[in-house]
C-alpha cells in the first residue's frame, strides 16, 4: 500500500479535487455537510476545481476519480439502509481507490463500518468493511459532550489539538494495524478506556467527532487534501477557525477544575 | 372533592410562583409545579378533573408554541376560560405549574379547557395524566440528538402515547408529515388529519435537513410531487407501501404575505391569520382541525383566527430607534430554513444571528451546517453573529460565503447595537435566536424598556 501511495500519481488532476460523499441522504446525521463543505470551500478558495459527487445507494460513479471520501453517522433506521448496498457495491470500488491513494475520513457510523464488526448488545456481529483494524462494540451508555484530543505528533498538526462534539454508544478498540489519531483530553474518545480518540491508518481516517469536525479543525482538512493531492497547499487566512478552535480549547481548559460538570 | 393534600399543594405552587415574578426570577412558569408535585403527585390530574371541556395537547418538533396559542385563542373567543402554559414551559412541571396557577385559594381549577403545549418526550405522562380530548402532532424533524436521542424511538414514544388515549379522545394529525403519518397509520383509532394542498407553494426539492426520505416498510425513497416545509409534503412510496394519509381538513389557495399575513381556504372558507411563513400555516391549520374535532362552527373560527398574535419570541416585532426589529426562534434545521425563507420573502437584509448551546438550545452546535445559510450570501447587507456560539456561527457564514457576516460578537447587547448601527432609518432587521439566545435577548430588551416581560404578553 505504502509504494502505491508513494507511486502513483496518476488519480485525478492536481488542478482539481474530488470529494465522493458516502450516502450524503442517508448517513448525514447532524453537520456531517459542513465536513463535505470544508473539504470543498478550502479546495476552492486555492483555486482548485472541487467538485462534490454524491454516492447514493445504487451510486458507483466516478468512484474511481474521487480524491476524498466523506463517509458520515446515520440514525439506526438509515444506517440499516445502507448497509447491504455498503457491501455490494461500494466495497471493492472503494477499498481499490484508497489503495490507489484516495482519503476517507469516516466519522461515527461511518467509522464504526470501515471497521471489523460492529457487535450489539445482544451479541450479534455485524461485519464491517475491514479497512481499518479497529472493532466496535455496543456501550452501556451513551458518550455525549464536548472533546478536546491532543492529535498524535506523527500527523505534524498544528495548533497539536482536535476539537469536537461526540454522540455514540459504540466502544471501538483499535488493532495493531492502525493508530489512534490522538489522546481524549477532555471527554471519553474511542471507549472511555484506554483514552483514545479516532484511527488513522495511511490515508484511513476514523472520528467520532462532530461539530462538525473539519471547519474548526482547518489543519486536519488541508492534511487531507495534502495526502490526497500529493502536494503542499498554500497557507489560507484561518484567524476564524482557529478562533474557534481556541475558543472551545479554553472554554474546556475553564472547566477543568469542576471534573466533568455540564455547560449550563 | 378537594383533598386537603391537593388544596396545601396548590396553595404551595402558587405561593411559589408569586414569589418567583416578586423577586424577578422569571414567570414562576415550571418551578410552582415541582413544588406542587412534590406535596401531591397526583395534583395535575386532579385539577384536570375540574376543566369543563377538557385538556387539549400539541407537541411535535416545531409551532408548539404559536398552535397552542391559536387554540386557546379560538376558545377564549367563545367566552371560554382557558388555562394554557403559554410561556414555553412544556414539561409536566410546566402544565401542572399552568394548572395551579389557574387554580382558586381553595384548590379547584376555575377554567373549562386547559390547552398544553407538550415537548414530544413528555407526551406519555401528559396523556396519562391530563386524559385529552384532542391532541395535535405537528411534525417531528431532527432536533437535538443529544437531548432527545434518535428521531426513531421518539415517534415510537409519541405513537405509545396515542395508543393510549382515553375514549373520546382524539389524535389530530398531520398527514404531510411521513415520520406523523406513520405515527397515525399504526392507532387502532382513526385520528383527524389535516394537510396542504397547494403545489404554488412547493419548494422544488427536500432540503438537505429532510430526515423522513424512505418508506417505514420496504425502505425504498419516498417520492415527493410537493415538499412544503422541510421534509413536509406529498409523498408517496413507488413500491405503494406507504402514502400520505388522505387529510380531511385542507388548506387550499395559500397566499403568503411575507410576515405580515397568510391566507388559506379550508372547506370553501377564507381563513386569514396576522401571521407570516408556510409553518404558520400548518400552525393555523391545526387549530383549525382542533376546533373541528371540537365541533366550533367554521366560520367563528376563521373570524376568531384573523385576530391571532404571535407568541412571545416567535416573530415578535417592536420598533426603536426609527428601525423595525422581529425577533424569530429557530431551534433546529427545518425550523431555521424557514426563517430564513420568510425573511427572504419580506426581503430582509439586516441580521442577527444568536446561537447558544446551552441544554435547552442542545449542547451540539452541528446542526447549523445543516441550515442553508446559503440563502443570505449575496443577498444580505450585514450579518452580525452572535450568542455563546457566535465563533461557530461566524464559521458556518463564511464557509456559506456570506461576505456581509461581521466578526463574531458573542456578546447580544453589543451585537445588537452594531445591528442597529449598520440598518438604516426606516429599514427592517432581523434576530435570529436559538430559544435561550431568544430568551437573553428578550431580557436585554425588557432591561432597555424595548419590550414587555415575557410573562406579560
Amino acid at each position: 500500500m505504502a509504494a502505491a501511495i508513494l507511486g502513483d500519481v496518476s488519480r485525478g488532476d492536481p488542478e482539481s479535487l474530488t470529494i465522493g460523499w458516502l450516502y450524503p441522504e442517508l448517513m448525514n446525521i447532524y453537520g456531517d455537510r459542513g465536513n463535505v463543505l470544508t473539504l470543498y470551500q478550502r479546495a476552492r478558495w486555492r483555486g482548485l476545481q472541487a467538485e462534490v459527487v454524491d454516492l447514493d445507494k445504487g451510486a458507483t460513479r466516478a468512484m474511481d476519480r474521487v480524491d476524498i471520501f466523506f463517509f458520515g453517522g446515520g440514525q439506526d433506521r438509515e444506517q440499516a439502509l445502507v448497509y447491504d448496498d455498503l457491501i455490494e457495491t461500494k466495497a471493492v470500488p472503494l477499498a481499490r481507490a484508497l489503495e490507489e491513494g484516495a482519503v476517507i475520513l469516516a466519522i461515527c457510523g461511518g467509522y464504526q463500518l470501515l471497521g471489523h464488526y460492529y457487535q450489539t448488545a445482544e451479541g450479534q456481529r455485524f461485519p464491517g468493511l475491514g479497512l481499518l483494524d479497529v472493532r466496535t462494540e455496543a456501550g452501556p451508555r451513551r458518550c455525549i459532550g464536548d472533546v478536546v484530543v491532543d492529535v498524535d505528533p506523527e500527523l505534524g498538526l498544528t495548533p497539536p489539538t482536535l476539537v469536537g462534539f461526540e454522540n455514540h454508544s459504540g466502544r471501538t478498540f483499535l488493532g495493531s494495524g492502525a493508530r489512534p489519531l490522538g489522546r481524549v483530553r477532555r471527554g471519553r474518545g474511542n471507549n472511555e478506556e484506554d483514552g483514545t480518540e479516532g484511527a488513522v491508518a495511511n490515508n484511513i481516517f476514523g472520528s467520532y467527532l462532530h461539530g462538525s469536525l473539519l471547519p474548526k479543525n482547518p489543519h486536519l482538512a488541508d492534511l487531507m487534501i495534502e495526502r490526497a493531492k500529493r502536494c503542499r497547499l498554500p497557507r489560507l487566512d484561518d484567524r476564524l477557525e482557529l478562533a474557534a478552535h481556541r475558543w472551545i480549547l479554553e472554554r474546556e481548559a475553564a472547566r477543568r477544575p469542576l471534573g466533568d460538570a455540564r455547560a449550563r | 372533592m378537594v383533598t386537603p393534600r391537593r388544596r396545601l399543594a396548590v396553595l404551595a405552587g402558587k405561593a411559589t410562583g408569586a414569589l418567583s415574578r416578586a423577586t424577578r426570577r422569571g414567570g414562576g412558569t415550571t418551578f410552582p409545579g415541582d413544588v406542587a408535585r412534590a406535596i401531591d403527585p397526583q395534583v395535575l390530574r386532579r385539577l384536570i378533573g375540574d376543566l369543563r371541556g377538557g385538556a387539549i395537547l400539541i407537541t411535535g418538533t416545531n409551532g408548539k408554541t404559536t398552535t397552542a396559542r391559536l387554540v386557546a385563542g379560538l376558545l377564549q373567543g367563545m367566552g371560554a376560560r382557558v388555562v394554557t402554559n403559554r410561556a414555553g414551559s412544556n414539561l409536566i412541571y410546566g402544565a401542572t405549574a399552568a394548572a395551579v396557577a389557574g387554580a382558586g385559594l381553595d384548590g379547584r381549577l376555575r377554567a373549562d379547557w386547559g390547552v398544553f403545549e407538550i415537548d414530544e418526550a413528555t407526551l406519555p405522562a401528559a396523556v396519562e395524566e391530563t386524559r385529552p380530548v384532542a391532541v395535535v402532532v405537528g411534525n417531528l424533524f431532527r432536533d437535538q440528538l443529544d437531548r432527545y436521542g434518535e428521531l426513531e424511538l421518539l415517534a415510537r414514544t409519541i405513537q405509545g402515547a396515542l395508543e393510549r388515549l382515553p375514549e373520546g379522545g382524539r389524535a389530530v394529525l398531520n398527514a404531510d408529515d411521513p415520520r406523523v403519518g406513520e405515527i397515525g397509520l399504526g392507532l387502532p383509532r382513526p385520528p383527524l388529519w389535516y394537510g396542504v394542498e397547494d403545489r404554488s407553494v412547493s419548494l422544488s426539492e427536500l432540503p438537505h435537513a429532510a430526515d423522513a426520505r424512505t418508506c417505514p416498510h420496504c425502505g425504498a425513497r419516498l417520492e415527493f410531487s410537493a415538499v412544503y416545509v422541510g421534509h413536509d409534503g406529498v409523498y408517496a412510496c413507488p413500491n405503494r407501501d406507504f402514502a400520505r394519509p388522505a387529510p380531511e381538513v385542507v388548506a387550499t389557495s395559500v397566499t403568503l404575505d411575507g410576515l405580515d399575513r397568510i391566507c388559506i381556504e379550508v372547506g370553501g372558507v377564507r381563513v386569514e391569520a396576522p401571521l407570516g411563513g408556510l409553518y404558520n400555516v400548518y400552525n393555523v391549520l391545526a387549530a383549525f382541525s382542533v376546533g373541528t374535532v371540537l365541533g366550533l362552527n367554521q366560520h367563528f373560527m376563521a373570524e376568531s383566527l384573523k385576530k391571532a398574535v404571535a407568541a412571545f419570541g416567535r416573530q415578535e416585532r417592536f420598533e426603536r430607534r426609527g428601525r423595525r426589529f422581529t425577533i424569530m426562534l429557530a431551534k433546529n434545521p427545518t425550523g431555521f430554513n424557514e426563517i430564513l425563507r420568510e425573511s427572504e420573502r419580506a426581503d430582509g437584509r439586516h441580521f442577527l444571528i444568536g446561537l447558544n448551546d446551552r441544554i435547552a438550545d442542545g449542547r451540539d452546535v452541528s446542526w447549523i451546517w445543516d441550515v442553508d445559510f446559503e440563502l443570505l450570501a449575496g443577498r444580505a447587507e450585514v450579518v452580525v453573529p452572535s450568542g455563546v456560539r457566535a465563533h461557530d456561527m461566524a464559521l458556518r457564514l463564511k464557509y456559506a460565503e456570506v461576505t456581509a457576516a461581521t466578526e463574531p460578537e458573542p456578546d447580544l447587547g453589543l451585537a445588537l447595537d452594531r445591528l442597529t448601527e449598520a440598518t438604516p432609518e426606516g429599514g427592517d432587521a432581523y434576530l435570529l435566536c436559538t430559544y435561550t439566545a431568544m430568551l437573553d435577548l428578550r431580557a436585554l430588551l425588557v432591561q432597555r424598556g424595548w419590550l414587555r416581560p415575557y410573562w406579560a404578553t
